[in-house]
C-alpha cells in the first residue's frame, strides 16, 4: 500500500535528519514529507540534505495547520495510509509502523499512539510528566472520553496513523488552535474507527516543550471550550470518501 | 458619535439647540466623506463601506430630526431616549466587532491553505527535480 510519513517540524534543526533516517530505515516502503512550520532555524535545510521532501509553509502557522498540509499532500498523491510522528525524536518510527499495520489490516480508520501501556495511569515507566501536565492529561481525558464516549488516555499524541477516509476529512477539517483533541472529537462524530495503541516513546531529543504552568492552565481552559463547542458542531456524513 | 454625545448631555425629552445640531450634522456629513475618500483610495473597500455609510446616514438623519429619537425611545418602552440611543449604539457596535472577527476567522483560514499550497508546490517542484525526490523513490521501490 502507498504509504506518505509526514513529520511536522518547527525549529527542530537538531534532530529532524536523525528522524528521517530512522524513519527510513523503519518504514523503507513510505514515501517522506517533512513539513516545516516556518521554522527560522536550518530545518528545512537539514531535512533536504537527509534526503527528505520538504514543504515549507512560509510563516509560522501551527501545529494543526502542518499536520494539515501533510494529509492534504497525502489525499491529492493518492496515497493510501499515511503516519505522521513528532520530529524531535520522542517517537521511534518502529512504533509508527505497528501502527500502520493497523490501518494495512483495515482495523481502524485512524490510529493513535499512546504512551500510556497501562490505560488507567497518567505516567509509564519512560514518561514521567510534571504535576501541572498530569492534571491537564487527566482533565482532557475525562472531558473526550465523556464527550466521545470511547476511552482515550493519550489524548494529545502526535504519532498517528490514518486511511483515506481521515485524509479526505482532515484535509477539509482540522483546527488549527487545537489539533490533537478536536480532531479525535471530529473523528468519533464522524462515525470513523479510531483506535489507540500503547507505543514506547523516547525523551525528546531536541528543542523543549511549550508548556509552562501558566500555558498549561490556558491550554486546558481552551481545550474545554473547543471540546464544548465541538459537540454542537454539524456532523458531515457522507463527505468522506472511501 | 456626536449625536451620541449630543444627546448624552439633553435631558429625556430631547431639545437640541440649532448649533449643536449643525455640529452633530457638520460631524455625520465629514465622517460619511472620510468614508467615501478611503474608497476613492482604495484603502477601504466598498462592501464593507455599506455599513460605515449607513451609521453616517443614521448620525445626520439624528442631527436633523432630534424628535426621532423620543419616539424610537417610546417604541422600545424606554423613558429615558439616552439609554436608548446607548442601547441602539452598543448593539450595532458589538454586531459589527462580531462580524470583523468572522471575516478573520475566514480570512485566516484562507491564508493557512494558502500557505499549504505554496508549501506543497515547492515540494513538488524538488520531488520534480531532485534525484531523491520522493517519486524516483517511488519508482525505484515499484521496479
Amino acid at each position: 500500500m502507498r504509504t506518505l510519513v509526514f513529520i511536522p517540524a518547527w525549529n527542530e534543526e537538531d534532530s529532524v535528519a536523525d528522524v528521517i533516517a530512522d524513519v527510513r530505515a523503519s518504514i523503507p516502503g513510505a514515501d517522506l514529507l517533512v513539513i516545516d512550520d516556518g521554522s527560522v532555524d536550518a530545518t528545512d535545510e537539514r531535512a533536504r540534505e537527509a534526503g527528505a521532501l520538504v514543504a515549507s509553509l512560509p510563516f509560522n502557522q501551527g501545529l494543526g495547520a502542518a499536520l494539515q498540509t501533510g494529509y492534504l499532500h497525502a489525499l491529492r498523491e493518492g496515497y493510501e495510509a499515511c503516519a505522521h510522528l513528532d520530529a524531535d525524536g520522542q517517537h521511534p518510527p518502529a512504533e509508527v509502523a505497528r501502527l500502520l499495520e493497523e490501518i494495512y489490516a483495515d482495523r481502524a480508520d485512524l490510529v493513535i499512539g499512546s504512551r500510556y501501556r497501562d490505560p488507567g495511569k497518567a505516567e509509564s515507566d519512560d514518561y514521567k510528566p510534571t504535576i501541572s501536565r498530569r492534571i491537564g492529561i487527566g482533565v482532557f481525558r475525562f472531558f473526550l472520553t465523556l464527550a466521545t464516549r470511547q476511552r482515550f488516555t493519550d489524548t494529545t499524541s502526535g504519532m498517528r496513523a490514518a486511511n483515506r477516509r481521515v485524509m479526505a476529512m482532515f484535509s477539509e477539517r482540522y483546527s488549527p488552535d487545537f489539533a490533537e483533541i478536536e480532531s479525535l472529537q471530529l473523528a468519533v462524530r464522524e462515525g470513523l474507527r479510531v483506535e489507540e495503541v500503547p507505543v514506547r516513546m523516547l525523551e525528546r531529543a531536541g528543542g523543549s516543550s511549550f508548556l509552562t504552568p501558566v500555558r498549561s492552565a490556558f491550554f486546558i481552559f481552551k481545550g474545554l471550550i473547543v471540546l464544548l463547542v465541538g459537540q454542537f458542531r454539524p456532523r458531515h456524513v457522507g463527505a468522506s470518501e472511501r | 458619535m456626536s449625536v451620541l454625545v449630543l444627546a448624552a448631555s439633553q435631558s429625556p425629552k430631547v431639545h437640541l439647540t440649532s448649533q449643536t445640531r449643525i455640529i452633530a450634522a457638520i460631524l455625520a456629513l465629514a465622517f460619511m466623506a472620510l468614508v467615501l475618500e478611503l474608497i476613492r483610495r482604495n484603502r477601504l473597500q466598498e462592501r464593507f463601506s455599506v455599513v460605515w455609510f449607513v451609521a453616517g446616514l443614521g448620525m445626520l438623519i439624528g442631527a436633523a430630526f432630534p424628535g426621532l429619537l423620543s419616539l424610537v425611545a417610546d417604541a422600545m418602552g424606554v423613558r429615558d431616549t439616552n439609554v436608548a440611543l446607548f442601547s441602539i449604539v452598543l448593539l450595532f457596535l458589538l454586531g459589527l466587532a462580531l462580524n470583523f472577527s468572522v471575516t478573520m476567522s475566514r480570512q485566516a483560514t484562507q491564508i493557512t491553505r494558502l500557505a499549504q499550497e505554496q508549501a506543497l508546490e515547492k515540494a513538488r517542484e524538488q520531488a520534480s527535480s531532485g534525484e531523491n525526490g520522493s517519486e524516483a523513490k517511488r519508482e525505484r521501490l515499484q521496479s
